[in-house]
């Protein structure tokens, strides 16, 4: 059977994961837009990191309270990973949000210590002893290697998705202002600290669920790869925004397909293919620069 | 009829830059806050503007309300390479204006595309912004503050980056936006150049040296008080109908 043919031969296995790929392709490539004009990327690998925290926290509590996850309907919703991994995002994209307004503790320090203590606290928690039967498929979670995605989760994914883009609908111009010049937009009395609080709370719910669906791994690259890619070459900002949700849902298609047929981890065969997208305008800079 | 008015003000981020200060900003008027580079002028400004708030003393609101504000930023604090558009960057100025949960309007279109022709620059609207120059860019955003319908037009550092003709071209521009639309400006500036024939008010600020004076331009552009601010000798002459001023390279007289 050709490669093309088993894929299709196999599709009842891969519809819910190539779903959620696809899905967090498209958000996370809206979302990147902003994230990469706000030179926030390391934001967004920080919340990535965050929501991870709360994944493994979730379940390393269910170990502490004896709760067998393999055990059918044993998880109280309470203690549902993506409750956690959604609180922690949150909170940190609160604390972001502030203007410490001190120069020995910038936001760019608080985002990077939450980035390290996060990466710390998830090591810890795989590594523990209490969650020793789990580590593995929370590596898969926050690694980007779930070949099995619940259609609990795709429907989070696009309630996610629905809440960001009603969210950016109805206030664009004011993410925009305050996106692209703060100052100003203090001066002349927009409300700053909500809207950029509006927006870290869009980008960590997004990224919290994306997280839970298809890792860490691919959600931080689709935050940045695509929207990157696609404002190399693009010259208007509705373009940029159309370049980049499409590159998002190439990328987690082709990249699944490819994974699935070369047998390759599912999250980082995407990310590779995610990187060709930057070809062109990598290609466009070196000719400019060349000139 | 003063717009915003500081009485006792101590301002400062945790501590106090400067003595405390009175300062009244009236309507109609032109106040140029002159000071060396890091003398305090940007935090006297955003306690002028309400932004940062005072250690002490108080700051009054004599019409009941915050006067709307048109601001020009330094331009080198913006980022050239978002995907914008020059009608996009100066429809922000309409933001408040439009409120939340609305989307900009022919009204706004309109007055936007206005306010760049007035500037000169009508023809730009739907350039990209990484294709002007410094000098196109500078003055999208004095449009994009005027598409803002502004009472108080406030510019911090607009001609710093700029040659002596063209910051007499630029300050012009200004006066005239300040005639047509009835508009108080408040200038913040480390710049002498900028101030003859063009403030009316002038405060000069260093917290180095704890000054703080405020008062009419002609009593302010003073050799004995500029060279004191700037540590070196000041000369102030007349050349025709315009001030010049010199900075020599003496100790203040």
């Amino acid at each position: 059977m050709s490669g093309f043919a088993d894929f299709w031969a196999g599709r009842d296995l891969w519809r819910e994961p190539m779903i959620a790929g696809v899905l967090a392709g498209a958000i996370l490539g809206y979302i990147g837009v902003f994230v990469v004009l706000k030179r926030m990327v390391f934001v967004s690998a920080a919340l990535s990191e965050i929501s991870g925290v709360g994944v493994a926290f979730a379940f390393w509590l269910g170990a502490v309270m004896g709760i067998d996850p393999h055990a059918h309907g044993a998880t109280p919703l309470l203690l549902e990973p993506t409750w956690f991994s959604l609180l922690f995002a949150c909170a940190a994209a609160a604390l972001f949000s502030l203007q410490p307004g001190h120069r020995k503790l910038a936001t760019e320090t608080i985002v990077g210590l939450g980035y390290i203590i996060s990466s710390a606290l998830v090591l810890t928690i795989l590594n523990s002893p209490r969650i020793a039967q789990e580590a593995h498929a929370i590596g898969d979670i926050l690694f980007g290697n779930a070949v099995t995605v619940p259609r609990q989760q795709i429907r989070a994914l696009f309630g996610a998705g629905v809440v960001a883009v009603i969210g950016h609908a109805l206030f664009f111009k004011e993410l925009l202002f305050v996106s692209y010049d703060r100052e100003t937009a203090v001066v002349q009395g927009v409300g700053v600290f909500r809207y950029e609080l509006l927006l870290n709370l869009i980008t960590a719910l997004v990224i919290s669920v994306a997280t839970r669906a298809v890792g860490a791994l691919p959600v931080f690259a689709f935050s940045v790869i695509p929207a990157a890619a696609a404002l190399m070459i693009a010259e208007r900002m509705r373009l940029a925004i159309f370049l980049s949700v499409l590159f998002g849902v190439v990328s987690a298609a082709v990249g699944y397909y490819v994974s699935w047929v070369e047998q390759l981890p599912t999250g980082a065969t995407m990310v590779v293919v995610a990187s060709v997208f930057l070809v062109p305008g990598l290609l466009k800079i070196l000719r400019r620069s060349s000139v | 009829m003063e717009l915003i008015r500081l009485e006792r003000a101590v301002i400062g981020y945790r501590t106090p830059l400067l003595p405390p200060i009175d300062l009244a900003l009236r309507a109609g008027t032109t106040l140029a806050v002159l000071g060396p580079n890091g003398a305090g002028k940007t935090a006297l400004l955003k306690s002028l503007l309400g932004l940062l708030p005072l250690q002490g003393g108080r700051r009054t609101l004599p019409q009941g309300r915050s006067p709307r504000v048109g601001y020009v930023p330094q331009r080198d604090r913006l980022d050239m390479s978002w995907p914008l558009t020059v009608l996009q960057v100066v429809l922000m100025g309409r933001v408040r204006l439009v409120g939340p949960m609305k989307r900009y309007g022919a009204r706004d279109r309109a007055a936007a595309r206005a306010a760049l022709q007035e500037i000169g620059v009508g023809d730009l609207a739907d350039r990209p912004l990484f294709a002007l120059s410094g000098g196109q860019h500078q003055k999208v955003l004095i449009a994009r503050a005027i598409a803002a319908e502004p009472e108080l037009l406030v510019l911090d550092e607009p001609t710093s980056a700029m040659d002596p003709a063209a910051e007499r071209i630029f300050l012009d521009l200004v006066a005239r936006l300040k005639s047509a639309h009835n508009l108080s400006v408040v200038l913040v500036t480390h710049q002498l150049t900028a101030i003859p024939g063009f403030a009316t008010d002038v405060a000069l600020v260093d917290r180095e040296r704890a000054v703080f004076e405020v008062g009419p331009a002609e009593q302010m552009i003073d050799p004995q008080k500029l060279g004191q601010l700037y540590g070196r000798e000041v000369r102030v002459a007349k050349v025709g109908d315009k001030t010049a001023i010199v900075i020599g390279n003496g100790a203040p007289q």
